[in-house]
């Protein structure tokens, strides 16, 4: 089984092949897709007039800050907007596509952050309410097999259920990697716009794990994200996590011929 | 304003605008503390949470 992590459209930013190479892959892999999309959640907040507010982290990360409103814009936008139409474009392709969130069948669930740490106007270190983000502490994959069985493409957004049973903004890449920790896949492919892990300018093609929790501290945020959600994955007992581009040609299989990417394995 | 850390007795030196929820960091053993309320010109302080960054998309 594959788990594969899209952005928050399948058109943009991805090869036009990409779909009829997930479609040729289904004839000998079971997939799972989850899918991010935080720009999408920005972009329609601010056209519903809740403008989105960001907080800088102490070593300089930019977040969405995720009040209640902004949760269920989120939930909205993620689960409704974007999940959709990435199963419309699949079912449009012939692809048996099921969409979910992480709250159907309490399929995610994390822990509600309940402080964030945020640099204030002056620059200094402060503690503000968490808001409706949280850490994924458990996927329950029992309805993703179950669509899986039946020969479905579950996709997935990135949405968690609380202990208090409320929405939850989840990261998309530490999604796929529970994911596929909780499906015991073979390989979780983390599709993005650029090659792979770029460590002193160069492409890194094959990394192991103690590598990469060592690299971790050095890699700019984003890609950062990506490399520990694969050791994460790694940690679970998925057998090979990848880094590669969404625009190439057969993106997926490319991929998976660890053509131009990044292979993170144990 | 400067205060006695809680944990190492160092001192913390806190600027005189730092408001309620905002962090300090203790030179001499590295703690953490965060402003519980602020009276009259004093501060009160309490061991600030680890918070790792997991902010969602």
């Amino acid at each position: 089984m594959i788990v594969i992590k899209i952005g928050g459209s399948i058109v943009e930013g991805l090869h036009p092949s990409a779909i009829l190479d997930i479609k040729n892959l289904l004839k000998d892999e079971k997939i799972v897709l989850v899918h991010g999309g935080g720009k999408e959640v920005t972009n329609i907040g601010n056209k519903l007039g809740k403008e989105q507010r960001f907080i800088v982290s102490p070593t300089g990360v930019r977040s969405r800050y995720t009040d209640k409103e902004t949760a269920e814009i989120y939930t909205m936008v993620m689960s409704g907007k974007i999940n959709k139409s990435i199963v419309r474009m699949l079912l449009n392709n012939g692809i048996p596509a099921v969409g979910i969130s992480g709250i159907d069948g309490a399929t995610i669930k994390a822990e509600r952050k309940k402080k964030l740490i945020i640099l204030n106007e002056n620059g200094r270190k402060m503690a503000i309410d968490g808001g409706y983000t949280g850490k994924i502490k458990n996927v329950e994959s029992s309805l993703i097999k179950l669509l899986v069985t039946n020969n479905f493409v579950p996709v997935v957004s990135p949405i968690a259920l609380s202990e208090e049973i409320e929405f939850l903004n989840v990261d998309g890449d530490r999604a796929a990697a529970y994911i596929a920790g909780s499906l015991q896949a073979d390989k979780v492919i983390f599709i993005t716009n650029v090659n792979g892990l770029m460590l002193n300018g160069e492409l890194v093609k094959n990394m192991n794990y103690d590598t990469a929790k060592e690299s971790i501290p050095k890699i700019g945020y984003g890609m950062e994200k990506k490399v520990l959600a694969c050791t994460e994955s790694l940690e679970m007992g998925v057998t090979e996590t990848i880094i590669a581009s969404g625009n190439v040609e057969n993106p997926i299989s490319t991929a998976i011929s660890h053509f131009n990417c990044t292979v993170i394995s144990k | 304003m400067k205060k006695e850390c809680i944990d190492c007795g160092g001192e913390l030196n806190i600027p005189d605008d730092a408001v309620v929820g905002e962090i300090v960091s203790c030179p001499d053993c590295g703690g953490d503390f965060e402003i519980s309320s602020t009276s009259n010109g004093s501060m009160d302080l309490k061991r600030a949470e680890s918070v790792g960054e997991d902010w969602g998309e």
